[in-house]
């Protein structure tokens, strides 16, 4: 964009972290809560796409972590691992496992279902935001 | 590829022998003797293959089967051993054995299996790999339209013989080749055999050229001679002929069965005799007495009797035993006189003295004289047509072509070989290699044999019989033994043949002047139907694949429409409305919202206005979830639908700028009133069925479960998220892979777009 | 309940069907759009319309009360995305196909199928 806004720049930038951080809220509460993988991955690509809109394709890419397709890519591996742990104990391949990690002063409940629901986030980030950016980059000017 | 590029590729190769392939036929051919020897017929062994469908691969190999399997070794030996020499330096000899190779394989399962699919299987690869061979020089047009009318006549006939099978299957109950024979006394019965047959005969007669779908096999010449005498003599064409004596054991007491194969048969038989004398080409003069010789066995077979059944296995193993030579005679005869045809040669004796002698005996034994096993068969032939008291003008047909069988013998033995050499030529024929003569020798020294000594193959030929008609019964058919006719059939034929034989160019030119054998009949009908096919194909391609994309989605919508209110029609279903009163304020303005918006946008002119409004329909369908119950999917389409539109606001935006857009060439009417038709009925048609599944009972078992398991097994509260990630895990796994593979697959059309760019601005 | 959906749903895939019937490459996208909306709505009809209550267990509680059906939510949930991925995708494709051809009207795109010369000549010899 040409005359893109001082403020909407410094906005965006600001902006982007908070709607991550909240996108990865989105995606811990998810289980018991409205929210989850999808909808957190969403999010992240919303704030892709305006950070991609505001300045440019190549700057956006620079702020997705490792690109788009491999974003995606390890979106599907992490999801795939999670399954895997159930195989050591004789269960199905994707059957879930809870435990609780004690720090001391409290419990942390960790599960499977949770690196599943991150590798749906992060691969709904990768490549719905890879298309995003695709998108854009195709009615950019040249540089 | 150019002709150099390919001898290049291929001198290495042209010297290579394949003689060491001559092992894996042989080889099995001595396997199958040593068995025979020592183990009783009939052999049996089953194993499931696609046990689901109930297809098992049962082998069953009896005397009819052990026969074939003989011919199929033993003549594939020495085909091998023929081809090693006939095609020695052609570059595509190393694609004709494999394939030799292969049809013997499924020769071989086609004979063997007991079950009738996977007997039709094999039947099918037979008719694919003919195809493959008839077309090995497919660089020439003729070959190529000739390996086309192989695969389409057999093909076609096989899909027939396919739903004949099904039909009989469920006839009798059973796949089993046997089973179906011991049930043949219920069989009748029922008033879908004749059709089951009829589709079983298409079936049979397209493969053994039986009139009126004779007329591929002289085609398929095209073929290398060693092909030609292996698929089109002794093998392939046959086994329409295996299938029928096959079956005759279940169906012989038919009327429907016999009358039809006799008289196919008898028809086929002197229609082929009389295209014999039309051609001039030694090839050729053999394929019509090879469709001929077909014609007698298929009449044979339709003959109820023991005599008939004997005289089906002599007539088949003396026809392999005297035909191949003959074939392998004019393939020698092509390579070292440079020619079949039968007027350019004279007096070859003295170039060619063994290939002399070949064609001797082997016709000799094609003209049935006494003393060779040729007479032989015929014995059996005349015994058989005693026995079951044909009509006479059967009889005077086989005599008829009997007489043919002579005169073809002794233009194939006496007018090429004998008398002088009176046509000028610029290199003098020579003698074929060893490996060319061998194979013939070797057929007619066993014809010979076994026409001095019938008993060696007795059992042979009884046990086949005896799978031809069960009652079959050695000391019956001796007791009905009549020399009166055999001789008078013999030197009646005799008689005949040397007419044939004597005025045979005299025949030949009346008969060549007969044109309507090619303006009328199956051939030209075929033609006519060939050349009519892309022409259908090219007309309805133009109705169908008009490149106009909206017409296609018309096409598509419209049919989806027809087909459900077609669906809706016939079920008639009972329409319970349900209530209205349930409707909340929320509800409602979310779906006015999304109404109206969905309205607005067919009025919308301006691109970017139409992405926004129909924004709204996202939004207002955001809103009717956020209030039915659904806040996840609330949430997920705000987020999707404000994506998305600020995305393409901003490319549409961006296009723009960079002038305005381009415009059709014939702006679009307003208003199109035959898809707002098909759109409006499409919509109506869903509105309706929506309200139809409304008003059934739901059954809530699946969601019940999912919300008594998601917190006590899965431990989260979020149903829906725990559907997504732990109940249908793996569906959501191969979804978010699909996200993955879309982008990988749409990356290089992406990079794509971006270059792409460059041209407009 | 069900009625209000069902009309809107039903409106909403004609309109989307009627756009999607257009020449121009736009109005065909945005139509395509509709109808993926119009049968997310039919999908998630289908599961019927009962309550406002969202499928969530509430605290002390360990069996799912009166609430919305999950299942179609959750059916629904993954079509929304996958659609807005094909959607995107589509765009894509048309941006690059009005840059390099210059035109969004695709009657005039006939490199692949070109117009009929001859009824009963199959098209490609007419290229030849």
């Amino acid at each position: 964009m040409n005359s893109r806004a001082l403020l909407a720049e410094v906005l965006v930038r600001r902006l982007y972290i908070v709607v991550l951080v909240a996108s990865a809220w989105v995606l811990l509460r998810g289980h018991n809560a409205p929210g989850g993988g999808f909808i957190g991955g969403l999010l992240a690509v919303a704030a892709t796409a305006a950070y991609a809109l505001t300045f440019d394709a190549t700057r956006a890419l620079q702020r997705l972590p490792l690109g788009p397709l491999r974003l995606a890519a390890l979106g599907v591996l992490v999801s795939l691992i999670s399954g895997l742990p159930a195989l050591l104990q004789n269960l199905p391949f994707l059957t879930h496992l809870w435990f609780t990690l004690p720090l001391g002063f409290t419990e942390l409940p960790l599960s499977t279902v949770m690196l599943f629901d991150l590798g749906v986030y992060l691969c709904v980030w990768g490549a719905l935001g890879g298309y995003c950016l695709a998108l854009v980059r195709a009615i950019e000017p040249e540089p | 590829m150019q002709p150099q590029e390919l001898n290049a590729t291929t001198t290495a190769a042209a010297h290579t022998t394949m003689l060491p392939l001559v092992l894996i036929p042989a080889t099995l051919f001595a396997l199958l003797l040593y068995v025979l020897f020592t183990v009783a017929l009939p052999w049996t062994f089953s194993s499931p293959w696609i046990p689901s469908l109930g297809i098992d691969f049962r082998v069953q190999v009896d005397g009819l089967a052990a026969q074939f399997l003989l011919l199929i070794t033993g003549i594939g030996t020495l085909v091998f051993v023929y081809g090693a020499g006939y095609l020695k330096g052609d570059p595509k000899r190393m694609r004709v054995f494999v394939l030799l190779l292969l049809f013997m394989a499924a020769m071989i399962g086609a004979v063997i299996s007991d079950h009738l699919i996977v007997l039709f299987v094999f039947w099918e690869l037979t008719s694919v790999l003919s195809f493959l061979l008839v077309g090995t020089h497919h660089e020439e047009e003729s070959n190529r339209k000739s390996a086309q009318q192989a695969l389409l006549v057999t093909g076609l006939g096989g899909l027939f013989l396919l739903a004949g099978f099904i039909l009989l299957s469920e006839i009798g109950g059973t796949y089993s080749i046997q089973q179906l024979i011991a049930r043949t006394a219920t069989l009748p019965d029922d008033a879908r055999l004749p059709a089951a047959l009829a589709l079983i005969f298409v079936g049979a007669f397209t493969k053994s050229a039986q009139f009126p779908f004779h007329f591929w096999l002289p085609n398929a010449m095209a073929a290398p001679t060693p092909v030609s005498a292996y698929l089109h003599s002794a093998t392939l064409v046959k086994l329409g002929i295996y299938l029928l004596a096959r079956l005759d054991a279940a169906f012989s007491d038919l009327p429907f069965w016999e009358v039809t194969l006799v008289s196919v048969g008898t028809l086929t038989a002197v229609g082929a005799a009389i295209q014999t004398v039309r051609e001039r080409d030694l090839k050729r003069i053999l394929a019509w007495s090879t469709v001929a010789t077909l014609g007698t066995l298929t009449m044979l077979v339709g003959l109820p009797g023991n005599g008939a059944a004997l005289a089906v296995a002599t007539l088949f193993f003396a026809h392999a035993l005297y035909k191949a030579p003959l074939f392998f005679v004019a393939g020698n005869l092509d390579h070292g006189a440079g020619t079949r045809i039968i007027d350019q040669l004279t007096g070859m004796r003295r170039y060619m003295p063994w290939t002399a002698a070949a064609a001797l005996l082997a016709a000799f034994s094609m003209a049935g004289l006494p003393l060779s096993f040729g007479f032989v068969a015929k014995d059996a032939l005349t015994i058989a047509k005693a026995e079951a008291d044909v009509f006479m003008l059967v009889s005077y047909a086989t005599v008829f072509v009997s007489g043919v069988s002579v005169a073809v013998a002794a233009i194939a033995a006496i007018h090429i070989f004998w008398g002088r050499d009176t046509i000028p030529r610029e290199v003098h024929p020579h003698e074929a290699p060893l490996n060319m003569l061998l194979p013939p020798l070797v057929l007619v020294a066993l014809a010979l044999v076994f026409g001095l000594a019938p008993t060696l193959v007795d059992p042979l030929l009884g046990a086949a019989a005896h799978a031809i008609a069960p009652g079959f019964d050695t000391a019956a058919v001796d007791a009905a033994y009549d020399a009166g006719p055999v001789i008078t059939a013999t030197l009646s034929a005799l008689v005949l043949g040397i007419g044939i034989y004597l005025g045979w160019d005299r025949l030949h030119a009346l008969l060549d002047r007969v044109r309507v054998f090619d303006n009328v009949g199956p051939e030209s009908w075929y033609w006519r139907k060939l050349k009519f096919l892309p022409r259908l194909a090219a007309w309805q391609t133009r109705r169908l694949q008009h490149g106009l994309l909206p017409r296609y989605l018309l096409v598509l919508v419209g049919s989806v429409t027809l087909a459900m209110l077609a669906l809706l029609w016939i079920a008639q279903p009972v329409w319970i409305w349900p209530a209205w009163h349930t409707l909340t304020w929320p509800v409602a303005a979310a779906c006015v919202l999304i109404a109206s918006a969905a309205i607005a946008t067919l009025f919308m002119r301006d691109h970017l206005v139409l992405l926004l409004v129909s924004g709204l329909v996202g939004y207002g369908s955001a809103i009717l979830f956020l209030f039915t119950g659904a806040p996840d999917l609330a949430f997920t389409q705000f987020a999707v639908e404000t994506v998305y539109v600020v995305v393409a606001a901003a490319v549409l935006v961006m296009l723009r700028r960079g002038g305005p857009l381009p415009n059709a060439a014939q702006p679009e009417a307003r208003l199109r009133p035959f898809a707002l038709a098909v759109a409006l009925a499409f919509g109506a048609m869903l509105t309706a069925l929506v309200l139809y599944t409304a008003g059934l009972p739901f059954d809530a078992a699946l969601s019940d479960f999912f919300g008594a398991q998601s917190l006590s097994a899965a431990h989260g509260r979020n149903v829906v998220n725990v559907i997504i990630v732990d109940f249908r895990g793996i569906d959501t796994l191969g979804e978010i892979s699909v996200l993955l593979f879309a982008l990988l697959a749409a990356l290089p059309l992406l990079r794509l777009a971006h270059a792409a760019r460059g041209r407009v601005t | 309940m069900i009625w209000a959906v069902a009309l809107a749903l039903g409106i909403v895939i004609a309109a989307g069907t009627y756009l999607a019937l257009s020449r121009d490459v736009l109005r065909c996208l945005i139509g395509l759009a509709l109808m993926g909306s119009g049968v997310n709505l039919l999908l998630f009809a289908a599961g019927r319309l009962v309550t406002h209550v969202p499928p969530i267990i509430l605290d002390g509680e360990t069996l799912l009360g009166a609430a919305a059906n999950p299942l179609p939510q959750a059916l629904v949930l993954t079509a929304i995305v996958i659609g807005f991925a094909l959607l995107c995708f589509s765009l894509v494709l048309a941006v690059r196909l009005m840059l390099t051809t210059g035109t969004h009207d695709t009657s005039q795109l006939r490199t692949a199928e070109p117009a009929p010369t001859d009824d009963h000549k199959p098209a490609l010899e007419d290229v030849r």
